[in-house]
This record gives C-alpha cells, sequence and structure tokens, in this order.
C-alpha cells in the first residue's frame, strides 16, 4: 500500500512525447525513407556504420541522420537488427543455398 | 666293420644331432611342462585349499555379484521414486473444468488478484472489474512496432464487437515498464487507440507479481540508461466475468478475428 502511493506521488505527470503517435508515425515514416535508400542504392559499397553490423553507402547519410534525430536510439537499433534479419532470409531464399554462408 | 661301425657311430652321430636339437626343444617344452606341473604339484600340494578355495571365490564372488547390480538397481529406483515424488510436490495442478479443446487454458490456473493504479491515480483490484469480459494485454508504450500493432488491434476488435454485434467487452492494458509508463503517459497513449482502454500501472513489485500470476514473461533488453526495450511474451487475456482466464491470443490474430472468437466465447458462455 506505501508502495503503491509512494509511487503515484513520484513522477506523475511526465509524459514522454516520442512514443506517442505523431512520433512513431515519423519515425517510421523516416525509418522507410532511410530503408528504402538503402535498397536503392544496394549496388554502391557500403561504408559508413550504423549499429548492429548494419553498413550503408554513403548516399543514404543525410536520411541516417534524420531516421536516427526522429526515432529513440533502442528503436533504431531494433529496426536495423530486424533489417539485417530480413536481408539474411531474402537472400538464402534467392540463392537457394548455393551460396555458402 | 670298423667303417660300419664308424658309419654306425656316424650315423648315431648324425641322427644324434638331430635328436639332440629335438631334445632340446622337448626339453625346453618339458621345462614349460615342468613348471606347469610344479605348479599343480604345487596347488595339488593343498588339494583341500585348492578345492576350496575357488569354492570360498566361487560362493563370495556369487554372493556379491548379485548385491552389487541388485543395490545399483534399488539406488536407481530410490532416485526415480524421489525425483518423481519431488515433481508431484511442485507440480501445479490442472485446472479442472470443461476446458479442452485448441487454445484452451488447460494448464496451472492463470490469473489472480491484483492491486494497481490507473490513469486517474487512483488505487484499483481486480474487484473493481468483476461481472465484466475482460481483454487483458501486457505490454509498454515504448514498444516499436509489436506493442502499437497489437493496442490498435485490441481497440479495433472493441469497435467491432460494439457496432457490430453489441458485445460490451473492457479492454485493459498493464505495462510492464511502470519505470517509464507513469499513469499520466498512459493516459495519453491510451488515449490515441480507444478512449475505453483502461490503463494499469503501479510499483514494479506489484506488476511483477501480477505478471507472474498471469504467467507472463518480461525482460528489460537492450539497455542503455534510460533508453531499453522490453521483451515480452505478447499475449492477450479474455476473462469471463467471474475473472478467469478462458482464452489467450497471439500476435498472429488479426481484429477481425479476434473479435469473432471473443463473440463466440461470449456467446457459448452465454448460453
Amino acid at each position: 500500500m506505501a508502495a503503491l502511493e509512494a509511487y503515484a506521488s513520484r513522477n506523475a505527470d511526465e509524459v514522454h512525447t516520442d512514443v506517442l503517435l505523431k512520433a512513431r508515425q515519423a519515425c517510421y515514416k523516416s525509418r522507410d525513407a532511410f530503408y528504402d535508400c538503402l535498397e536503392k542504392e544496394s549496388n554502391k559499397k557500403p561504408t559508413e556504420i550504423a549499429s548492429v553490423g548494419l553498413l550503408y553507402p554513403a548516399e543514404c547519410k543525410a536520411l541516417r541522420a534524420q531516421f536516427v534525430n526522429h526515432c529513440r536510439a533502442s528503436w533504431v537499433k531494433h529496426f536495423d537488427r530486424l533489417y539485417c534479419k530480413n536481408k539474411r532470409v531474402t537472400r538464402l531464399l534467392d540463392d537457394g543455398g548455393e551460396t555458402r554462408r | 666293420m670298423p667303417i660300419s661301425r664308424f658309419l654306425f657311430f656316424s650315423s648315431k652321430h648324425r641322427f644324434r644331432q638331430p635328436l639332440n636339437l629335438i631334445r632340446r626343444f622337448d626339453l625346453s617344452k618339458r621345462t614349460q611342462s615342468c613348471s606347469y606341473t610344479k605348479s599343480s604339484r604345487q596347488s595339488h600340494r593343498n588339494p583341500a585349499d585348492y578345492f576350496l578355495s575357488p569354492q570360498e571365490t566361487k560362493a563370495s564372488r556369487s554372493w556379491s555379484t548379485y548385491v552389487i547390480p541388485a543395490g545399483g538397481l534399488l539406488g536407481l529406483a530410490g532416485i526415480a521414486t524421489f525425483v518423481h515424488y519431488n515433481d508431484e510436490r511442485r507440480a501445479v495442478r490442472k485446472g479442472q473444468g470443461e476446458n479442452s479443446g485448441p487454445n484452451r487454458v488447460t494448464g496451472p490456473i492463470i490469473g489472480g488478484p491484483f492491486t494497481l493504479i490507473d490513469t486517474e491515480n487512483r488505487l484499483v483490484t481486480e474487484k473493481n472489474f468483476l461481472g465484466n469480459w475482460i481483454l487483458l494485454y501486457f505490454g509498454y508504450t515504448s514498444s516499436p512496432d509489436v506493442g502499437p500493432e497489437q493496442v490498435q488491434m485490441m481497440a479495433k476488435a472493441i469497435d467491432i464487437l460494439d457496432s457490430k454485434k453489441n458485445l460490451k467487452i473492457l479492454p485493459i492494458f498493464v505495462t510492464i515498464d511502470p519505470q517509464r509508463d507513469t499513469p499520466a503517459h498512459l493516459r495519453a497513449y491510451l488515449k490515441e487507440f480507444n478512449s475505453r482502454i483502461v490503463g494499469l500501472t503501479g510499483p514494479v513489485g506489484a506488476i511483477r507479481q501480477m505478471a507472474q500470476e498471469y504467467r507472463v514473461f518480461f525482460k528489460k533488453v537492450e539497455e542503455e540508461g534510460d533508453d531499453y526495450l522490453v521483451e515480452s511474451s505478447h499475449n492477450m487475456y479474455l476473462m469471463n466475468p467471474s475473472l478467469e482466464v478462458v482464452r489467450c491470443f497471439g500476435v498472429e490474430y488479426t481484429a477481425e478475428e479476434l473479435a469473432e472468437e471473443i463473440s463466440k466465447e461470449m456467446k457459448k458462455a452465454s448460453t
């Protein structure tokens, strides 16, 4: 009971606006823009480091900055990891197991 | 005559050589056999001992050869019964009742009392919700994609049930991230989906206890100071008016399917 009341009194009014609807939608948009850029420039050599092992070519640098700006750091990492996983799966499916990866 | 004798001698000599050889071999064999005979003679020297000791060893051997494996088997059986007894003691009894079929909660009884704070900073317990059908979801507001999708699906299903089937069901969102999801924040978050969704939060201990009662797994991952994600088992629980968990839904359900299944459950219960 005391713990509950203590909790209620603490931090009662803080609202994290960066996970509300508008912020989420802005984040999704910039994320999609960045990944589309990656797809378009996939023939260029990836030189920049994104995060969790993802590399991207220098042409998408501005979009990357926007992406990181609009979304939380943990979300950026989460999306990057998801993207790498999808890339790996599509690569496996396309190759049909020919290349030993 | 002497030649013949000489011949004879020589022949004998000649014959003796191989004979000698044979004898030498024979001697060696005989020495071996001699040693055998010697040992046998030694053992024969104490015939009583000779005859008793193998019998004795045989007797004691027969006894010990039966005791040791039997003891091992008994020990294994003892360990097995102990483990079984321990499992029985620790196991949670299966919930009884007419619940059977796919997606039924036929396992340990999920659910229990809880005491949390809602978005208006009021203290609520499970007794406040008695008499309503409840759709319970454990999530957190800082979820990048799955959380918002699930809450959106919940909101849509509620709308479908409200408008098309005219069934009232109360959606409850319990946050598994109470440190960052304050009541005010929850209210702002849930308002965007559906104003009817009740948000519940509270101190970490109360949340953890409720999650344990409802068998929800959650864990902080990717922690970087204040910024972290929470990994959790995404499950939506459907509870009947007496607050028993009737069914659970995973992420694979769409809003329409969810509404369909919920209406089925509610109709079945009311008949």
